[in-house]
This record gives structure tokens, sequence and C-alpha cells, in this order.
């Protein structure tokens, strides 16, 4: 029957820990120990393939997880820039140009409430509509007679110098009469 | 004026003797940021409380930053605040833990796609990822305290004296879940590869 490696020694030499440094007295007694089992380990392929298999895969596990970490810990890195970016990326034209659209669009509806007259005042000067729609009226009226003139004021000719004298005579007329 | 100068002046003299290292916390953390996580992240298997642990790690360690004594190494003093976060976050919420883990947990599949593949083979690339799954799921059935000494000696390469620093345990007993740990690992090993599907 064959004897095969413990399972602490199997384990020991998995760890192969160099902070478990033996007392000098018990460090002949290990290192014989330790002749014994790479003795062992070189005529049992059972143990040696053993050995070998779990040192592959806490291998792979440990690269693996190292891996994985490593792509986890730069995804979450990158949501955290996309929420909160450094503060060089405020000195950009770009993020200047975004909040001053913002502000102007906030701006925007306060703008147009100043210039929407208040109701209040509008029931006391009441008066004061009617006034400027009949100073309107009267301008327009002025443009609309300058429009349909055919010759413009300044091309218009001179007055009937006679014109004077038949309005005196018929003046006289009437006087007469 | 004056205040200002005076302000300045305090903050040169800490730039230029800062009274322990956690003062520079910043490069702490662009140091052992992703060493952290990742202990979280393969401790917990899942992403968002690996996220919110690493940051409640450094949060921790600057609180705590006038008991750091340097009698061991940053790095072993964050994961003894890590190990920490982790076994209060499983204690206390032992029953939520669970069940968040089951909705999101990691992948096994993902984890086995990062499996490096010195051999192009089919059959090599497909016998390592069954070997990184077989591990994967043993240390999921581990106790809470043989996972994270698991994890510290093969994922973290911590030697057992630091684990031993970082659990609290004398080194006898952090090999002792060592040898439990990989009894469990093989025994699950034998059992497949002596009834392979």
């Amino acid at each position: 029957m064959t004897i095969h490696l413990s399972h602490e020694q199997l384990c020991d030499l998995i760890l192969a820990d160099l902070s478990l440094q033996p007392e000098r007295d018990s460090w002949r007694e290990l290192e014989a120990e330790s002749d014994v089992v790479h003795e062992h380990l070189r005529a049992c392929l059972i143990c040696s393939a053993e050995l070998r298999s779990l040192r592959d895969s806490l291998s792979h596990f440990r690269d693996a997880s190292v891996s994985y970490a490593r792509q986890e810990f730069a995804q979450s890195y990158a949501h955290r820039s996309s929420i909160a970016p450094p503060h060089t990326f405020l000195s950009q034209p770009l993020y200047w140009a975004a909040a001053a659209v913002v502000f102007v669009a906030a701006l925007f509806p306060l703008s147009m409430h100043r210039l929407r007259p208040a109701p209040a005042v509008i029931g006391t000067t009441a008066t004061s509509p009617s006034q400027a729609t009949e100073s309107d009226e009267a301008l327009l009226a002025d443009i609309d007679q300058k429009l349909s003139a055919d010759v413009p004021s300044p091309m218009e000719p001179l007055a009937d110098p006679t014109a004077g004298a038949t309005s005196t005579t018929s003046t006289s007329d009437q006087r007469t009469n | 004026m004056a205040s200002r100068a005076i302000t300045s002046d305090t903050h040169s003299v800490t730039r230029q003797s800062p009274a322990t290292p956690l003062d520079d916390m910043a490069s702490i953390v662009a140091t052992y940021e992703q060493k952290i996580f990742r202990f979280h992240l393969i401790s917990i298997r899942d992403r968002d409380v690996a996220q919110s642990l690493t940051q409640d790690t450094f949060v921790r360690a600057w609180a705590a930053r006038d008991t750091f004594r340097g009698d061991c190494s940053m790095s072993t003093w964050l994961m003894r605040i890590a190990l920490n976060l982790i076994r209060d976050h499983t204690r206390t919420d032992r029953f939520r833990f669970w069940k968040r883990v089951a909705e999101t947990a990691v992948d096994v599949s993902d984890v086995a796609s990062h499996v490096p593949h010195r051999d192009s083979s089919l059959e090599s690339r497909l016998i390592a990822s069954e070997q990184m799954a077989l591990v994967w799921e043993s240390v999921a059935q581990l106790s809470d305290r043989q996972r994270s000494v698991f994890l510290l000696r093969f994922v973290e390469d911590l030697e057992l004296s630091e684990i031993a620093s970082v659990t609290g345990l004398p080194i006898s007993t952090v090999k002792t879940h060592l040898y439990r740990a990989l009894a469990a690992i093989r025994a699950r090993h034998n059992a497949t590869h002596k009834d392979p599907l």
C-alpha cells in the first residue's frame, strides 16, 4: 500500500510561506522532512499531479479575480467621472458655454414677466390708453395723406398768384351785393 | 491679510512635515483604493457594496488617523479596517446581504472569462476556466473567517504573519483556517475529477 502525502504536507507545499521560519533546533528536522516530501513527489505521480492541479486552480482563481476586480474598478471610476467631472474640465469652453445657455434660459421667463404690464396699473390709468390711441390715429392719418398725394409737397407747382385777387373780387362782390 | 499669511504658513508647515502619513490622504487613496476595492469585491461579490465599503474604509481611516502608530504597514492597517467593515456588514445585514448577493451576485462566468490563457488550445482554456470556477464556488461555501483568511493569502498574497496582524489571530490559527479552506477546495476538486460530467 502506497502512503501519500498528508493534507498538512500538501498544504505546506502550497503555502510555502517564508514568514514561517522554523526555530533553529527544528530546522534540520523540517529540512529532512522536506527532503522526504520532495522525494515522494518525484516518485508519486498521484500526489504530484494533485499538487500541480491545486496550484493551477489557485493560480487561475487569483489571476481571474485580480483581472476582474481591475476591470470593475475601472468601470466604477468611469461612472464616477461621468457624474462629477474633475475640476480641470471646468476650464473648458464647452462647459462655460453650456452654463451660459442655461443661465440665459433661466432669465428669459423673468424678463418676459417684467415686460408684461401689471393689471393694477392699467386700472388706475384708464384715460391714458385712449389718448395714445388718438395720437396714433392722427399719425396714421397724416401718413396716409402723405402717401396718397400724387406729387410730393416739395414738387408741387406754385400757387396761382391771381387766386388771391379773384377771391378778393368775389368778396367785394359779395359785399356789394 | 495677516490671517491669510498665517494660514499659508500653517499650510506650508503641514505640507513639509505631516503629523502622520495619513495627512496626505489623497495619495493614500490613490495608492490603495484599487487593492481595497478588490478585497471588498471578491469578499462580498457585489460591486455596489464593494464601492460603498471602499469609501467607508478610507473615511474610517481618516477619522482614526491619530491612532495609526506605524507599528504595521499602511496596507495592513487599511486591510484591518476593510475586514472589520466586511464583518460588520455581513453580521448586521446578514439576511439582506445574502438576498442582495443572490440578486446582483457577480456571475462566475464573468470572472472565468478573465482567466489568462497562456496556452491557446480550447481544451486547456476550458480546463482553466473550470478550475477557476471550482475554487470560486468552494470559497463561497467557506465560513466568513476562513474566506477572509483564504482571500488574504491567495488573492492579496499576504504572508501568514501579515494575515495574523490583519485578523488579530495567532499564526497557528491562521494556518488552521487555511488548512480547512484548502481541505474544502481539495474535496471538491477530487470529487469533480473523479466524477467528470
